[in-house]
């Protein structure tokens, strides 16, 4: 029965052409240097093949503790960055008025654990709550942009209304000229929003970048948002500019939250100068 | 023939490549090997594994007794026995191989005989090539070796085939 089926038959000849073809080949090799050479020189790359894979599996998970990593040491340049403004802030111009001196944010870390996108009023969700310091009202961003502020507090999370929210806005800049306006994202895709009322003599390029501009106590100025990538005329005087963003928000798992120190004083300082005016 | 005839051929043969290959040299652009004969001229009937066996042992033999590289004439017989069948299927007629006949020049003529032995030769002495160089650079500076040795290998088979055995099974 087994001599006649012809897959059998196949297979045990195949097995003894290389078992046989293999006794010759180490005899081969066990014999003459030169083909020694070259055998163990396959042998040498098959494995530094192999090694090059198991590292690269061995590098992928151990990736979230560089991520962890990563963001420990982004923070820690982020104060750096703040401490070393403050240095250079000091002889600073009386008339560049800004509400909120950036030497005056900190930053805590967070991890996201649910985002959307897909929907008009994303939101995410932060592992960051009360007990870490987080408030109502903070702002939210990461290297390459805003990504919301904090809208809810629990004791340790935190409820952010995502910057792909068609309510929200956050006024930006564009760099080389430092004209600002509201960016807001208009719901169509989630890589694009549209900064508006830039008054319509302004002249910028297709690929400049647009930055926070600080007049806010949730964001510190110059977090880059994105570049311009065309623009239209509205109502005659002013443009309205498409941005192309930095930021991905399908890929986004770390992000820092802003710590205004001044927020009570600016606050009181507002709630002040309205009533006198009232 | 039986199994001690088979093996006194085999005797014979490994004795006739000896005698050539190392008594007479003939310098590096030629080698001679003569054993192939033995194993293609195995009865058409004989099952691919005993003849993947056959060429084992005897290029192990060979290559023990002459002064090569061991292991080598084994390899290249082993590849040009994959082989065989299938090239003696190509250049037989139908029904010719169904026998327990041996394939020689009587069976096929000399033509498709001559066929055979080349294009079986091509295939070990490529294989025996490939296995001393172990690459394609090395393998280019050692095909006018293998080239003539491939020659003179066809001619000196045709010649012991005829000269010993086309009499005899007559």
């Amino acid at each position: 029965m087994w001599g006649k089926s012809p897959v059998i038959k196949f297979l045990s000849t195949l097995l003894l052409f290389l078992t046989l073809e293999v006794i010759s080949i180490s005899f081969i090799s066990s014999e003459s240097i030169f083909q020694q050479a070259k055998i163990s020189g396959v042998v040498i790359k098959l494995k530094s093949v192999m090694d090059g894979l198991a590292s690269g599996v061995k590098y992928y998970f151990g990736l979230q503790n560089v991520n962890e990593m990563l963001v420990r040491e982004n923070l820690r340049l982020l104060r750096e960055n703040e401490r070393l403004k403050a240095f250079t802030n000091t002889d600073v111009d009386s008339l560049s008025l800004k509400i909120s001196p950036s030497e005056n944010f900190s930053y805590i870390p967070a991890k996201i654990i649910a985002n959307s996108t897909n929907k008009l009023h994303n939101y995410l969700i932060l592992n960051k709550g009360r007990v870490h310091g987080v408030r109502k009202d903070m702002g939210v961003i990461s290297a390459v942009g805003v990504v919301g502020v904090i809208s809810a507090v629990s004791d340790k999370y935190s409820y952010v209304i995502s910057f792909l929210n068609i309510n929200q806005s956050v006024s930006a800049m564009i760099k080389s000229s430092g004209t600002f306006g509201p960016m807001i994202w208009e719901g169509r895709r989630s890589d694009y929003a549209m900064l508006k009322e830039i008054p319509y003599h302004i002249d910028f390029m297709v690929g400049d970048t647009v930055v926070t501009s600080g007049f806010s106590s949730m964001f510190p100025p110059d977090i880059p948002l994105g570049t311009i990538r065309k623009s239209s005329v509205t109502k005659g005087s002013y443009n309205n500019i498409q941005v192309k963003l930095f930021q991905n928000f399908n890929s986004l798992h770390y992000v820092n939250i802003v710590v205004n120190n001044n927020k009570d004083e600016l606050d009181f300082i507002q709630r002040g100068s309205n009533g006198s005016v009232r | 023939m039986g199994r001690s005839g088979n093996i006194i051929l085999f005797i014979s043969f490994v004795i006739t490549q000896i005698v050539l290959s190392s008594l007479i040299d003939f310098g590096p652009l030629l080698f001679i090997s003569v054993y192939p004969l033995f194993l293609l001229t195995r009865p058409a009937n004989t099952s691919l594994n005993s003849l993947l066996l056959w060429a084992f042992a005897m290029g192990m033999v060979v290559d023990y007794f002459t002064n090569s590289i061991m292991g080598i004439n084994s390899a290249a017989a082993l590849v040009m026995t994959l082989f065989q069948v299938r090239i003696l299927r190509l250049v037989s007629r139908k029904g010719e191989l169904d026998t327990q006949s041996r394939p020689g020049l009587r069976e096929l003529g000399l033509i498709r005989f001559g066929v055979y032995i080349l294009s079986a030769l091509l295939i070990h002495h490529t294989a025996i090539s490939l296995a001393e160089s172990f690459g394609v650079t090395h393998f280019i500076y050692n095909l006018p070796r293998m080239l003539i040795s491939l020659f003179v290998n066809t001619l000196i088979i045709l010649l012991i085939e005829f000269g010993l055995f086309y009499k005899n099974w007559r």
